[in-house]
């Protein structure tokens, strides 16, 4: 919120012109250091930091998009992968390169059709005349026109989905939501899409390099950014915060639920739509295996770890999942069992540990409960026993979906000591940094606060004179 | 949709389900009689073995929705973890009657959790769980277990009941850890949990359990195969057609004699209508709620057993138990969420859909079959049902007061 | 014509009629208040009038245009806004945000133009500022300065309900219902909303209808008095009228039995 406090009790300008400038001048400052640092990232860094950073942005426009629901709106999500998976297929159709769409022909088993494989964007411009935009130089022109058809037609979907959140609420929406995003990806399967989605086999060799580039996929974050953001700041986005804060009293204030719960999701959908473009073009190949539920959990742990309602916070949380996902490699390795009693004991301590210091944080008492002790025995156990080394512990154990295992148990973690996120409700804003926004009460405030509500000594906090009648008849 | 008009509209469609049914009915008999007067395959054997299956899967589908509709009826939570729940007792039954002979540690580890299940389940009966009724049985259980354990290959029905007690305390386990300190966050944070602690078993089970699909054939009468003849053609079967419903049976009707008669079964029933009154007369919520995920999940265990009978294996730890869970978790909204009977119900509803359905349109020269729509459809079907009638069949309607 | 003509509304859940064939008017610029004991039916009647509940008979007008079936957003949109017994703020949003949320059904500027920031939604945004300024300045000036922007959960109680006024006035409405405004105020801060009330009509031209439990504060302002019991309207008139009514007096304190005495007087006499 770039809001000043006004000097006189009625000043409520929104931002002073001169720290507007300023605002955007450091913003724009950042996107250039931040452009800069991208640039040296990608020559110096190994290919998997540029994987890293791709998918920090795009699974960072699903995170921010996706948030726009669950926190600006207030209702539970979990359908994400579909609108990904509608734009995902979109994109990659459109984008096919004539060699794969010659292989899919001759292949046996692909279930496309002539028709569908005909849908690319370049005979889509051939169709509209526009000749000039079919040559290899203005392919960018085709990926970015094939990924906003993806946002599209996952907008349209969004549409649908919408719709129920104008009946359900909670829960039930929660599971509708789920539900739709599991018929989507059920129903790509089936004989009635598989024409367009090459059913269970998907398609690969996507035409274009623009997915594997960090440049594009920031781009389409900072877009992506820059319009929920304003959004989250305008009249629609106070009008949907109040749907979450209590529905009931927003209907009674004007704001028309159905409206903006569809728009809400619309809006998701369409920004979903295109990370799911992003994402089939960054991965060159659609399948459906990329679509599952799974990559929801994902966002939900993004979400909820970095701060729910909050851009700066979710856009944390997805650099944190990233992370995880791509360089949780050596949790997944084969460890003789001895190592892995370590690791585990390990865990458990420094669980106890955090136990006890967040007890003794919040002031709990008692200080040595369950779930202090509980873990510490168990990691004193585990410690002796590998020490020993007996002989039930030889072997070797492999650390399948160790990352995921991590996440869950951050999740649960998360949502049982600080449910609103690292970073809570807090934006990043510069007003912030520079102590423009001062909500709290100065000194100087505070000692004119007796004084601001005290018609006695402050004349103009007088309403009226009657004010100072004591009342008649009964209280 | 605001809390507008009830009484009047209720009233004058009473007789619209009825009707609906029996136009369901009349079709339904309609095709089977079109299908059978094709040549093929489609004769009375084939409805028959369609029925079988259908009240199989009615069946397995109604242990796991018990435990949906329980919890929600309770707490208010749809249990995400519910499907994962299901799926450990699947695969604990399994490591039960394939992996015995166990190795001490092993034996002690099990031991440990089976006593702590017959702790939990003697005290359903007692008034704690710390009494020395309850104390001894566990203390013996524990010893005679870590024996047993170790004495040779358990067989089917030793490893059904031992799993039903494993998976119990870990439904109470779950609760304890994951949902009871959110008891008064917002739903949406524990609607959360859930789904992360269900993700979790997922991805424990890959870890721990297996990562293939496991075959599920123990040494049981159950499996003996059995024939039916239907006019002159015979159905080939097995006795797991008698034994799922029977057990199924058995058990809903012990938990409703426990819900109705006894002292605990009456606590729930208050703390679900009403928890914090409930535990001003002196019900301890806690207790209720721990045995309600204690009920549940056994419920659950049982099926997963039976549905690995049923099948002749079991899908990998990831696979298993989501849709079965979310098909439960269908059935439970669709009878009614919150009314045991509706659970019943709906399951049924759930079982007949999925089989006979598919009996009823099935592949022939010139058509390809529904077969691959099943699953879309129990995701449709619940949507609809949410969207037209939430209450379900039987349920009350739990909406806001303004 | 009157502002707002309710006309034989009732509205009864299962078997419970909470409201039985009310009827009565309010004309543009009065303060019309209505009392009876709890349960009477007072705040349903005002969740019928703004669309909440659906009446089962009867019919509301405002301005002479019907307002029955109509959403509760809508209805905001014709011209009638409300509070709530129990406060119902927008608790994480601050006292501004919460202001500028009742005006958004106001606003004609597109989506676009709000994520593009263009004048025309900035003059927009600057418009309605002075309005929620103007709307919260009723209450002097101790919404106006830093609590502006501190989120609605830190503010005192008797703050909470001067937003939630505020907010009511900002949404542009004509009609007024405010319920139960001065519920937990003291008696100081009760007269000063007395006073607000009042001022409301004659300066901010509203027109409102109150519910109300505090008898000075509605003798105080009241042009008009309704009195509900069991749902059913038992007396309307001016305070004087209607506090010494015999059947009002009845409804609240209770039956006198035929040798004189009440309950309460035999109570008394039981005591000693």
């Amino acid at each position: 919120m770039k809001k000043t406090r006004g000097s006189t009790p009625t000043a409520l300008d929104a931002v002073d012109p001169k720290r507007r400038l300023r605002n955007v001048a450091l913003t724009l400052g950042a996107l250039a250091l931040g452009a800069l640092a991208l640039y040296l990232l990608e020559g110096i860094g190994s290919s998997k930091l540029t994987q890293a950073l791709a998918l920090c942005a795009i699974w960072g426009i699903a995170t921010v998009s996706l948030n726009q629901i669950n926190g600006t709106l207030g209702i539970l999500s979990l359908g994400h992968h579909g609108f990904m998976l509608i734009g995902g297929y979109t994109t990659g159709l459109l984008t096919l390169s004539e060699a794969s769409r010659r292989n899919i022909v001759n292949s046996a088993r692909s279930t496309m059709t002539e028709d569908t494989l005909a849908l690319s964007m370049t005979n889509l411009f051939n169709s509209l005349g526009l000749t000039g935009l079919t040559t290899p130089e203005t392919e960018w022109v085709r990926f970015v026109v094939a990924v906003l058809f993806g946002g599209i037609l996952a907008a349209v979907v969004g549409l649908i989905v919408g719709f129920p959140s104008l009946r359900l609420r909670g829960d039930y929406l929660a599971i509708v939501t789920f539900g739709f995003g599991e018929i989507i990806r059920l129903s790509a399967s089936t004989r009635i899409f598989s024409p367009l989605t090459n059913g269970a086999l998907g398609f690969s060799g996507l035409n274009s390099d623009f997915g594997k580039s960090v440049w594009w996929t920031f781009g389409f974050l900072a877009i992506t950014v820059f319009v929920i953001s304003k959004i989250k700041y305008s009249s629609y986005g106070r009008a949907m915060q109040a749907i979450r804060e209590d529905e009931v009293a927003a209907e009674a204030m004007g704001v028309n639920l159905a409206y903006h719960k569809v728009l809400g999701f619309v809006i998701s959908a369409f920004f979903a739509g295109i990370a799911g473009g992003l994402w089939v073009s960054w991965l060159a190949g659609v399948r459906l295996e990329y679509f599952l539920f799974s990559l929801t959990f994902f966002f939900l742990v993004a979400i909820s770890a970095g701060g729910t309602g909050s851009i700066t916070g979710v856009l944390l949380g997805t650099a944190l999942v990233v992370f995880v996902r791509q360089y949780g490699d050596p949790l997944e390795e084969t460890y003789s069992l001895q190592t892995w009693l370590y690791i585990a004991s390990a865990v458990l301590g420094i669980a106890a540990v955090a136990a006890a210091a967040f007890r003794t944080f919040r002031r709990l008492r008692p200080r040595w409960n369950p779930s202090v002790w509980v873990p510490a025995a168990l990691a004193v156990v585990g410690v002796v026993m590998a020490s020993l080394d007996p002989a039930f512990l030889d072997g070797t154990f492999r650390g399948f979906g160790m990352r995921a295992i991590f996440l869950s148990v951050l999740l649960i973690v998360i949502m049982i000591f600080r449910p609103e996120g690292i970073v809570g409700r807090a934006e990043f804003s510069w007003g912030r940094l520079f102590g423009d926004d001062r909500s709290q009460p100065t000194d100087e405030e505070r000692r004119q606060d007796a004084w601001l509500s005290n018609p006695e000594l402050n004349k103009s906090a007088a309403v009226d004179d009657a004010s100072r009648r004591l009342p008649e008849g009964g209280a | 949709m605001s809390v507008a008009s009830h009484g009047s509209t209720r009233r004058s469609r009473r007789w619209l389900p009825y009707v609906v049914l029996g136009g369901l009915l009349i079709l339904i008999v309609l095709r089977m009689s079109y299908l059978m007067g094709l040549e093929g395959r489609f004769n009375g054997a084939f409805f028959v073995r369609a029925l079988i299956d259908s009240v199989k899967l009615g069946s397995l589908y109604a242990l796991i929705a018990l435990g949906y509709t329980m919890v929600y009826g309770i707490i208010r939570l749809i249990n995400f973890a519910h499907g994962e729940v299901f799926m450990v007792g699947a695969f604990a039954t399994y490591f039960l009657f394939t992996v015995t002979p166990y190795g001490w540690v092993s034996a002690l580890l099990f031991a440990a959790v089976l006593a702590f299940g017959v702790n939990r389940l003697v005290a359903l009966f007692r008034t704690s769980p710390r009494d020395p009724v309850t104390l001894g049985a566990t203390g013996v259980s524990f010893v005679a277990l870590f024996f047993l354990l170790q004495a040779g290959t358990w067989p089917f029905w030793a490893a059904l009941i031992g799993s039903m007690l494993a998976t119990g305390v870990l439904g109470v386990t779950i609760e304890r850890v994951a949902y009871q300190p959110l008891r008064t966050a917002p739903r949406n944070s524990l609607l959360i949990t859930a789904i992360a602690v269900s993700f979790l078993l997922q991805n424990l089970g890959l870890l721990t359990l297996t990562n293939r699909q496991t075959p599920f054939r123990p040494e049981t009468g159950l499996l003996n195969a059995v024939q039916l003849p239907i006019g002159e053609q015979v159905v080939q079967t097995n006795a797991l057609f008698v034994g799922i419903p029977l057990l199924t049976l058995v058990l809903v009707l012990v938990l409703h004699n426990f819900v109705t008669r006894s002292r605990l079964g009456r606590a729930m029933r208050a703390a679900a209508q009403d928890a914090e009154t409930a535990q001003m007369m002196g019900v301890s919520v806690n207790k209720v709620i721990a045995t309600t995920f204690f009920i549940g999940s056994i419920l659950a265990a049982a099926g997963g057993a039976m549905w690995g009978l049923n099948f002749g294996s079991l899908n990998q730890p990831a696979i298993l138990g989501i849709l079965p869970g979310i098909k439960a978790f269908a059935a439970a909204v669709i009878g009614g969420i919150g009314s045991l009977p509706g659970a019943v119900i709906g399951a049924v509803v759930i079982g007949f859909s999925e089989s006979f359905l598919t009996a009823l349109f099935p592949r022939t020269a010139d058509f390809q079959g529904i077969t691959e729509f099943k699953d879309t459809f129990a995701f449709v079907l619940l949507i609809i049902v949410l969207l037209i009638k939430p209450s379900g069949i039987v349920g009350e309607d739990l909406s806001e007061k303004v | 014509m009157a502002l707002l003509e309710v006309k034989g509304i009732s509205k009864s859940f299962g078997g419970l009629m909470a409201t039985r064939d009310v009827s009565f008017e309010v004309n543009q610029g009065e303060i019309v208040s209505i009392i009876g004991p709890n349960g009477a039916g007072k705040s349903t009647l005002f969740n019928l009038i703004t669309g909440v509940y659906r009446p089962d008979a009867g019919q509301i007008t405002f301005e002479g245009a019907s307002v029955v079936g109509l959403k509760p957003n809508q209805i905001v949109d014709r011209g009638i806004a409300r509070t709530f017994q129990n406060l119902r703020l927008f608790t994480n949003l601050t006292v501004l945000e919460n202001v500028l949320v009742s005006q958004h059904h106001k606003q004609r500027t597109t989506l676009l133009s709000s994520i593009l920031r263009l004048p025309g939604y900035r003059k927009q945004e600057r418009e309605a500022r002075e309005i929620a300024a103007e709307k919260l300045a009723f209450f002097g000036p101790r919404l106006l300065s830093f609590r502006l922007n501190q989120p609605v959960l830190v503010l005192s109680y008797a703050n909470r309900r001067r937003t939630e006024m505020a907010r009511a006035m900002a949404t542009g409405a004509k009609l007024l219902l405010l319920d139960e405004p001065s519920a937990g105020m003291n008696p100081k801060e009760t007269a000063e909303i007395t006073q607000i009330i009042r001022r409301m009509r004659d300066e901010g031209g509203y027109t409102i209808v109150l519910v109300e439990h505090k008898m000075n504060l509605v003798g105080e302002i009241s042009d008009r008095v309704i009195v509900l019991d069991y749902g059913v309207k038992i007396a309307e008139g001016n305070y004087r009228d209607v506090v010494n009514d015999p059947k009002v007096i009845e409804a609240y304190l209770g039956k006198r039995d035929e040798d004189g005495s009440s309950a309460a007087g035999r109570a008394d006499g039981a005591a000693l």
